[in-house]
């Protein structure tokens, strides 16, 4: 199982129907709006690399979004 | 599906105290029984014995497939499968659980048998919220904050005006069982069953049912064995007397419906618990004694209970009681603040190490090494941003590796489940 966070910035006021569009996509397993460099963190957990192009592709498809930085993790400590 | 975190731990907490409150009115009903009401400690065997019999029942329903998933993952927790062997990674945990709750239950025993109405004494087992939140701060890397305590002493002093009764009297021994006996076990319980949620097992997030099953079979090991050794020494015969009652259609009936109904509101406990620290989790809890008010209600208009007080003085007490603890529960929901900081750090230096020391900063609680644009994706919680600050920013100034940071306040977020 691969996970990645995709970083998401937003052109103003599309965020909240982008989130909507976004809770639709299979692998995502986790949606962050934020504050600061970016607007969204998306979680996704992929079975392979190939799964990942598939959610990168749909999120940018989705209308108001500028622009996502893809950040694949290696290792992971977390209390839950 | 994918909903905001934040509603499922207080959806799973409150069902589970709703859950909880009809648990208190079906035992109201069942320890009335005359087997019961003379022997406090059979009565403790009968719940155990039968409450095994039944939880595999139910543990081996809810592991039935129906299309491709078990019912128990379709309507409890989506981590379930199915009934399983306990895992070796999991053995000590559910041992000190056991242990635990055996010991818990002995001490309630002792104290109802020692007192006529043990309601004014038991409503000190509601400090339990302050020894979590002591414990948590030395087990866990969460020291409790300024908010965290002052809701906590809230939600706590208001359960024990809410469930306090001025007909039973101060007696020193029971009281003194309650707060060396009943309340850390039951805050060690909790701490331990938060500590079997949050493990894996084989590369899966361990499930609250089979929890809660193997949490039944040790803790009905432990009880038998103590009350067989207090038959020994005293010469009583608690434990015969215990299954020969619970054999009987009738009681053997009654005592299912407690403890079936007592297994989903533990489920939901436990699940909640993989969410949310176990006092934030005891302090929602509390709120079975405001859903337990219409039930008492129902119980005295079918004659099972004969005493609700109705002295405006005491009602006045406990509507304070239940408005702090409603206050309590609010604040402690509103004040977490979460963020993800992004860092990247200098050439020539360990990332391992880094890691280390990232997760070692008090209030983080994820760390992930990445590929791509940053280093390190840290998530972190705390109660307030200047604890944000004091405890998080600085720790991170004082690590050499790192180049730039960035904080990201989380404003809202949503979670599969």
């Amino acid at each position: 199982m691969i996970s990645a966070y995709i970083l998401i910035s937003m052109q103003p006021g599309k965020t909240d129907k982008a989130i909507k569009e976004m809770r639709q996509i299979s692998n995502v397993a986790k949606i962050s709006i934020i504050a600061g460099e970016y607007d969204i963190v998306v979680r996704a957990q992929v079975k392979n690399l190939e799964e990942l192009l598939d959610v990168t592709d749909r999120i940018q498809m989705i209308d108001g979004v500028n622009k996502t930085t893809t950040q694949i993790i290696e290792k992971e400590i977390s209390l839950q | 599906m994918i909903i905001r975190k934040k509603y499922l731990f207080y959806i799973l907490a409150v069902t589970s105290s709703f859950i909880a409150a009809t648990v208190t009115a079906l035992d109201s009903y069942v320890g009335a029984q005359s087997p019961f009401i003379n022997d406090p400690w059979a009565f403790a065997f009968c719940l155990l014995f039968v409450g095994v019999i039944i939880t595999i029942l139910i543990t081996l329903i809810l592991s039935v497939p129906v299309h491709g998933k078990s019912i128990g993952s379709k309507i409890l927790d989506p981590s379930f499968k199915k009934i399983r062997f306990v895992h070796k990674t999991e053995l000590k945990n559910h041992f000190v659980s056991g242990v635990m709750n055996a010991v818990n239950t002995v001490g309630y025993c002792a104290i109802v048998s020692q007192v006529q109405d043990p309601s004014v004494i038991l409503s000190f087992s509601q400090i339990v919220i302050l020894y979590l939140l002591l414990m948590e701060s030395i087990t866990e890397k969460d020291v409790p904050t300024l908010i965290e305590v002052q809701s906590s002493v809230i939600v706590t002093f208001g359960a024990i005006l809410a469930s306090i009764s001025l007909t039973g009297e101060f007696q020193f021994i029971p009281i003194l069982l309650v707060f060396i006996v009943v309340n850390p076990t039951w805050a060690v319980f909790s701490i331990y069953q938060r500590k079997l949620k949050l493990m894996k097992i084989r590369n899966r997030p361990n499930d609250s049912i089979n929890i809660r099953f193997w949490n039944v079979i040790f803790t009905f090991l432990f009880t038998a064995i103590i009350l067989f050794v207090k038959d020994v020494f005293t010469s009583s015969n608690h434990l015969l007397s215990g299954f020969t009652t619970s054999v009987q259609p009738y009681y053997f009936l009654i005592l299912a419906a407690t403890m079936g109904t007592t297994f989903f509101a533990y489920v939901l406990y436990i699940r909640a618990l993989g969410l949310g620290k176990a006092s934030v989790n005891n302090a929602i809890r509390a709120s079975t004694i405001i859903f337990a008010v219409p039930f008492s209600l129902l119980l005295l208009k079918l004659g099972y209970i004969t005493e609700f007080s109705t002295d405006p003085v005491m009602l006045l007490i406990k509507v304070i009681g239940m408005i702090l603890i409603i206050l309590g529960i609010i604040s402690f929901a509103l004040t977490l603040i979460k963020a993800y900081i992004f860092i990247a750090i200098k050439p020539g230096y360990s990332s391992r190490e880094t890691m280390k020391k990232l997760w070692d900063i008090r209030g983080v609680t994820h760390v992930s090494v990445t590929a791509g644009k940053y280093d390190f994706i840290v998530k972190v919680s705390t109660r307030t941003l200047m604890k944000g600050y004091e405890r998080i920013i600085r720790k991170l100034d004082e690590i050499d590796a790192i180049k730039k940071y960035h904080w990201e306040s989380v404003l809202k977020d949503w979670e599969k489940i």
